[in-house]
């Protein structure tokens, strides 16, 4: 039996634990008097302990262990929160995250014992809750070994009624008379414990290091396959004495008990003799089973329940790479039924029956790829909930006041998106706190409120998920970037001088880009938002800035629900097919040529009111309309953001649920298309991405 | 003898070096090889969907067993001239381990040649002359000159 098999397990609990412990404790420092935050604090901290004690991770359980005794302190009212106490907890969840990334990346905590920590904890413990805290508990440990030893001699010593076998008898004679000592232990294991096959293992290997197991009861198979209740005995040959090995079996952490004594090996005749007493013992409580059976059942089944594994929740942990493969073969489906649709209508196969057929499947297919989508999809939570500490660690940082308020929490994104979503959004969040906000004087200069605030909210806005960044700080200075534009030889003065507002603002996203006059390791390594961008757009998503100086800035992302199958409009342009995103269109209209007006010598067209620019899309795609010019033209009306943009088609197909294609790492230059997909005649059509044409 | 030593065919052959499998396709007169290590498949024309702004050696895409591949004209990216396609052209797909699956447009697939280390004559790389630099090596078999490319450099990217 080998722990690592428990090490995926430990390793995704431990960081749900830690993530848990992060919110609560801030909570805590919030609201220092509220029993349930230190109740939830105290259980993850404690199932964190027993966790890594299970798996032999010393100095993890000793770090856990000490940060437990100062939740028991808070919790029992002998100790006050205070702010430099929340500190060291908070370092010693670091500490803890990084004894869980060692054990990720090499399977071992590493060598630092955080002592200074250690000492630091202690140290609360010893001046806050001197005598209270320490004296109980010397009492308690001191009553266990007594209540132990006088438990040892009554029905829990279970070693005594283990049954040896006569090969075993043998080996046991011949260690007795080779002077080596034979011991019988019971081992009691906390029934809370969640891995108590781990635990076991773990005192099976303690008492090994000290002598030779000869029976076990279960047997090690069963123990290793958790068929045991909540004890097992074992019998030991060994040299050291009978307190050694207890002492080791106890060592192991989330033991209730060990029990233990010297057996009496009896001679082979009093064995027979024996067996054959307990031959009969046993038929009689098979008999008195057998007539306790109706009564029992009930009970067994339901401990069967609370007994074994405790059940957590009903969910199964899957690969992500089961649920990619998943997504690929739905995509497949799909494509086979476009297939189909494009068969039956090229080849004349008509009949109600068949039509019905066919639409059954395309909403049985269309429905499939919904639930697979859903089922990738995350609430953003897990990457957010980190935050609020981190602003709370920069306000200390920065010496600045300031406070994060989130919402939206729940919004839900494909879980590829969420895993590489923390990273942008956290220097957004860095970036408001260290360049947005102001000092604390010119705050008040400006009136505003002390406590700098930065907002993060997420919420879905049709086929988009968007996240905004926002504070009210200082905003964007446009003429300081400007310059240090200028100084990098991003643009030119004259340049400069021309430049709009929003093009000016954009020269943030640029490499190399940070006006931080001093470059402080909170945020301004020049590596940022350009970084911030180009992560983004690999997602299929956009990053948006808008500023308004002295008042603060919005930093807008805009990411797909889903980066596999979408709903699109099919046109044609110029002969050649394309689809278009359906979550960017807001309206086809048919427009004549005499509508078209020009406005800075671009096209514009008017609608209910909106002036609206046109995009001919024959141009832009190098290709020519097969339109006359005085043809009625057809104008697919796309959004983005607030900005509206026509789009004018040759021809339009209609909607279509489409796959997304990469269209490979030689060709994804262009921008204007976002991937390909196939239709149901095998033909390729490209996907225009209107975001990067308005 | 029932232990004597037996002389195989084997031990009389002399060592002619590493052999490796090329692919000789045509461009034109000229016959050109490619490791068949690099090959995946070998398809008919068919219609190539067109991707704008791209060099125009790219030609577009096509659907193989539905994935998008991308397909090259081996000419335009060997700078020479474009032909009209034939009944006898071809789309080679390639797996280059830097971009995946690539199509190249040859005029005509030949045959599969074994050729061992001794039949080619390696060509000194210049610096100066970029498309020389396409090819590696020279092969020699049964009289004819096979040039041998280097695909790695031929699918990168100007």
């Amino acid at each position: 039996m080998d722990v690592s098999q428990y090490l995926e397990i430990f390793l995704d609990e431990t960081r749900e634990h830690l993530e848990s412990l992060n919110t609560q404790i801030l909570n805590l420092e919030q609201n220092p008097e509220d029993s349930d935050t230190i109740n939830e604090i105290f259980r993850a901290a404690h199932s964190l302990k027993g966790m890594a004690g299970t798996m032999g991770y010393k100095r993890m359980q000793n770090l856990t262990h000490d940060m437990e005794n100062v939740f028991t302190e808070i919790r029992n009212g002998a100790m006050k929160v205070t702010s430099p106490m929340i500190d060291t907890l908070f370092q010693s969840l670091d500490a803890l995250e990084e004894y869980t990334a060692n054990i990720q990346a090499s399977g071992d905590e590493g060598t630092n014992d955080n002592q200074p920590i250690i000492d630091m904890l202690n140290e609360y413990l010893k001046n806050k809750g001197e005598v209270p805290a320490a004296a109980p508990k010397e009492e308690a440990k001191a009553e266990e070994p007594k209540k132990e030893e006088a438990a040892a001699s009554g029905d829990e010593a279970k070693y005594k009624d283990v049954a040896i076998g006569e090969t075993e008898n043998t080996v046991l004679s011949a260690a007795k008379a080779e002077g080596k000592n034979v011991y019988g232990l019971t081992v009691y294991v906390n029934e809370n414990c969640l891995l108590k096959a781990a635990r076991a293992f773990l005192v099976y290997k303690a008492v090994e290091e000290k002598g030779e197991i000869i029976v076990s009861n279960p047997s090690a198979q069963d123990i290793e396959d958790e068929k045991f209740d909540f004890d097992f005995s074992l019998i030991v040959i060994s040299e050291s004495k009978l307190d050694d090995i207890l002492a080791a079996a106890r060592a192991v952490s989330e033991i209730d008990k060990v029990v233990g004594g010297v057996l009496e090996i009896k001679a082979a005749e009093a064995e027979a003799v024996k067996e054959e007493a307990a031959d009969s013992a046993q038929q009689t409580t098979a008999v008195s089973k057998e007539a306790a059976a109706p009564q029992q059942n009930a009970p067994a089944k339901s401990q069967s329940k609370t007994g074994g594994k405790p059940v957590v929740n009903r969910t199964v942990r899957v690969d992500i790479e089961k649920l990619d493969v998943l997504m690929n073969l739905v995509s497949e489906l799909i494509i086979a039924k476009n297939s189909l649709v494009s068969a039956s209508v090229s080849e004349g196969v008509s009949g109600a029956g068949f039509n019905e057929q066919i639409e059954y499947l395309e909403s049985v297919t269309t429905n499939l790829h919904e639930s697979v989508m859903k089922v990738r999809m995350v609430p953003i939570e897990s990457v957010v909930s980190k935050f609020p500490r981190m602003i709370r660690d920069l306000s200390k940082k920065l010496n600045k006041k300031m406070e994060l308020y989130m919402s939206g929490e729940e919004t839900e994104l494909d879980r590829t998106v969420v895993d590489e979503i923390g990273d942008p959004l956290m220097h957004l969040l860095r970036n408001s706190a260290d360049h947005g906000l102001e000092s604390a004087e010119i705050r008040a200069e400006r009136g505003k409120p002390e406590v700098g605030s930065i907002f993060l909210d997420a919420y879905q806005e049709g086929n988009n998920v968007v996240i905004e960044v926002r504070d009210d700080g200082n905003g964007i200075d446009v003429e300081a970037v400007k310059r240090k534009a200028i100084e990098r030889g991003i643009i030119t003065p004259e340049q400069a001088e021309n430049m709009a507002e929003k093009d000016a603002i954009n020269l943030l996203f640029n490499a190399g880009f940070s006006t931080a006059k001093v470059i402080s390791d909170v945020s301004g390594r020049g590596v940022g938002l350009d970084v911030v961008k180009s992560k983004i757009e690999s997602l299929s998503g956009e990053v948006d800035v808008q500023s308004k100086y002295g008042e603060g800035s919005v930093w807008t992302i805009r990411l797909p629900l889903t980066l596999a199958i979408i709903q699109a409009l099919m046109v044609v342009v110029g002969g050649e097919k394309y689809a278009i995103s359906l979550g960017s269109i807001q309206t086809i209209e048919d427009v004549s040529p005499d509508e078209i007006k020009f406005v800075q010598n671009e096209e514009v067209i008017t609608l209910r009111g909106n002036v609206i620019p046109i995009i001919r899309l024959d141009k832009k795609l190098d290709t020519e309309s097969t339109k006359g010019p005085n043809e009625n033209l057809i104008v697919a009306i796309a959004k983005k953001g607030e900005k509206l943009a026509g789009l004018v088609v040759d021809e339009l197909i209609g909607q279509q649920e489409i796959v997304i294609k990469s269209l490979g790492k030689y060709i994804n230059k262009s921008k204007l298309i976002s991937g390909a997909t196939i239709l149901g005649d095998g033909e390729i059509a490209l996907i225009l991405d209107a975001n990067a044409l308005i | 003898m029932e232990n004597e030593i037996k002389v195989t065919n084997a031990d009389l052959i002399v060592d002619e070096g590493e052999k490796v499998q090329y692919i000789v396709i045509k461009l034109g007169n000229e016959q050109y090889g490619i490791d068949i290590k690099y090959i995946d498949n070998i398809v008919r024309m068919q219609s190539i969907t067109r991707v704008p702004h791209v060099p125009n050696y790219i030609k577009g895409v096509i659907n193989l067993r539905g994935e998008v591949i991308p397909v090259l004209n081996l000419r335009l990216k060997m700078n020479l001239e474009e032909v009209e396609e034939t009944k006898a052209s071809r789309i080679i797909i390639l797996k280059i381990e830097q971009y995946g699956l690539l199509g190249f447009i040859v005029d005509e697939v030949k045959e599969v040649v074994t050729l061992s280390e001794i039949q080619i004559e390696k060509t000194a790389y210049d610096g100066t002359e970029e498309k020389q630099n396409f090819v590696f090596g020279v092969g020699k078999n049964d009289g004819q000159l096979i040039s041998l490319l280097d695909m790695n450099v031929v699918c990168q990217e100007k």
